[in-house]
């Protein structure tokens, strides 16, 4: 039954669009010859919601909740990306401050979306603990962006021009705990995870990704940094206030699901140096830009902004023709690209294995979908 | 540097412009404009440089035109090439998905959202909207506007 070739014809085999291990509602149709993988291909579009005809249909203001919608787990990243897409086409420049206070909360949004990825990935693994305890610390960073942006989820914090509420001492203060708390609690999660032996044999040397894959699918975040291209755009194409901290690309070398497991986990902790930097250098003055007009009306003209999500590179691109709304927006998602390469990288496994491929892809359904 | 390699490759190849963008209003280092049959050798000339696609897509821009629209990029080195190449209605562009694995999503996508045919194209159908669509959602003369809604 688990061998190939014992029978004369291959079989079909639907994993999802309800299944737990696919995070959402995507449907992966496996060609199975007994228990190994002959094709697969992703089927996508249930959480189709059409984003960027809405944002045809709407002024720029208008769309800037959407963005909170598409890529749930780390929604600030997307908030900024369109910020800075529209304040580049605006030629609006951001406060120091609001740049601080927006690096801040994005890579506190970035741990939450790794928390929620090692946990629910270490569930579809077969490790159960482990998801209760990002799910403990999860919970301290929703509480202390809770307490600036008002949600714990689909964020909306980031204006055109700055952010609209300040850091207080209290979130500080936490922020500065949290950062303390965490940093003990990694041997915690070396002990649970990193070296244990079930998780390593399951993770080892499956689903290898290639350089040459890469380019040819134009994978990026962790996807890429796990085969070893140190490319994040917070360095090589530097926004915001990044290039003010001192700060790592951690890469793998084998491009294995466990490089990529990793590559995240060693993600965070750079997260936790770029947020205790900015709370150290956090500058004074005011945190939205003067003059921003109300009526958003761009000249002509296109614009492409690129930042980094924790799962790779959010591309906004915007076509103005003058108007108060914007021409055509195209969103650029990291999870489509990763999620193309899923077909090639699942054939000749076992089907167990795809789940641990699929996994470590860390797809959010709604953003491939749009 | 690379965009100077780029250029280079692309010099053979007589497009109707490549010249330097403005980054910091655009966010592109290199523009080039080109007919959509010249897709698969721009591909191609920057596969050979190392260049991922970004990302493809197209652009209602007029009752008589589309635009379709290539981002590539480089791992290694910051460089963005924007291309644009314009596409009389209705007609079919060539694929590039023989050359980048990744674009045959991207051009399923355009297909999907636009109707356009990427000739070549080894499994041109939709990809987000359900199969029995008759409809393409991206079309400025699609019926669900702000009016009407």
């Amino acid at each position: 039954m688990f061998e190939r070739g014992l029978e004369e014809k291959t079989f079909w085999l639907n994993l999802g669009p309800q299944h737990p291990s696919t995070h959402g509602v995507l449907r992966v149709l496996l060609e199975m010859d007994g228990e190994y993988i002959v094709t697969a291909e992703p089927v996508i579009g249930y959480g189709h919601r059409g984003h960027e005809h809405m944002a045809e249909n709407r002024n720029y203001q208008q769309f800037l909740p959407n963005m909170g919608r598409v890529d749930y787990l780390h929604a600030l990243a997307f908030n900024q990306g369109y910020c800075m897409a529209v304040e580049k086409l605006m030629g609006i420049k951001v406060p120091e401050r609001a740049e601080y206070i927006r690096v801040i909360t994005a890579e506190m949004n970035r741990l939450t979306s790794h928390f929620l990825w090692v946990g629910a990935y270490l569930m579809d693994l077969g490790a159960f603990t482990p998801f209760l305890y990002c799910f403990d610390d999860r919970e301290h960073l929703l509480d202390l962006l809770d307490r600036i942006t008002g949600s714990r989820l689909t964020y909306c914090f980031y204006r055109f021009g700055g952010v609209p509420v300040d850091l207080d001492e209290e979130f500080i203060a936490g922020t500065r705990a949290f950062i303390k708390r965490l940093r003990s609690r990694w041997p915690d999660y070396d002990n649970l995870v990193t070296k244990n032996i079930i998780f390593i044999k399951r993770t080892k040397d499956v689903g290898v990704i290639t350089k040459e894959q890469c380019v040819q699918y134009g994978l990026t975040g962790p996807m890429v940094r796990g085969s070893g291209i140190a490319y994040d755009i917070r360095k090589s194409e530097p926004y915001s206030a990044y290039p003010e901290f001192d700060f790592e690309i951690p890469i793998g070398d084998n491009g294995d699901v466990y490089d990529r497991y990793i590559v995240r986990i060693r993600e965070m902790e750079q997260s936790l140096r770029i947020m205790e930097q900015a709370l150290n250098k956090l500058p004074e003055g005011p945190i939205m830009a003067e003059k921003v007009p109300k009526r958003l009306k761009p000249a002509a003209g296109e614009v492409y902004q690129a930042v980094e999500t924790a799962r790779g590179e959010f591309g906004c691109y915007i076509v103005s023709q003058g108007d108060i709304k914007p021409y055509r927006i195209k969103l650029r998602v990291p999870s489509f690209a990763n999620l193309s390469i899923l077909p090639e990288a699942s054939v000749d496994n076992l089907v167990a294995d795809v789940v641990a491929i699929l996994g470590s892809i860390d797809v959010v359904v709604p953003e491939v979908d749009r | 540097m690379l965009s100077e390699k780029i250029q280079k490759a692309l010099a053979p190849l007589n497009l109707e412009k490549v010249a330097a963008g403005d980054y910091s209003k655009t966010g592109y280092h290199l523009e080039a404009a080109a007919q959509p049959g010249q897709m698969p050798a721009v591909a191609q000339a920057l596969l050979d440089t190392g260049c991922f696609l970004e990302s493809l897509t197209a652009v209602d821009s007029s009752r008589e035109s589309f635009t379709l629209v290539y981002h590539f990029a480089n791992f290694y080195e910051l460089c963005r090439t924007v291309v644009h190449a314009p596409l009389a209605k209705p007609a079919a562009a060539p694929t590039i998905s023989h050359i980048y694995a990744g674009a045959d999503w991207y051009e399923r996508e355009v297909y999907d959202l636009y109707g356009i045919r990427f000739a070549g194209h080894p499994n041109l159908k939709r990809l987000l909207l359900p199969e029995d669509a008759d409809f393409h959602p991206l079309l400025k003369d699609f019926g669900a506007t702000q009016e009407n809604v």
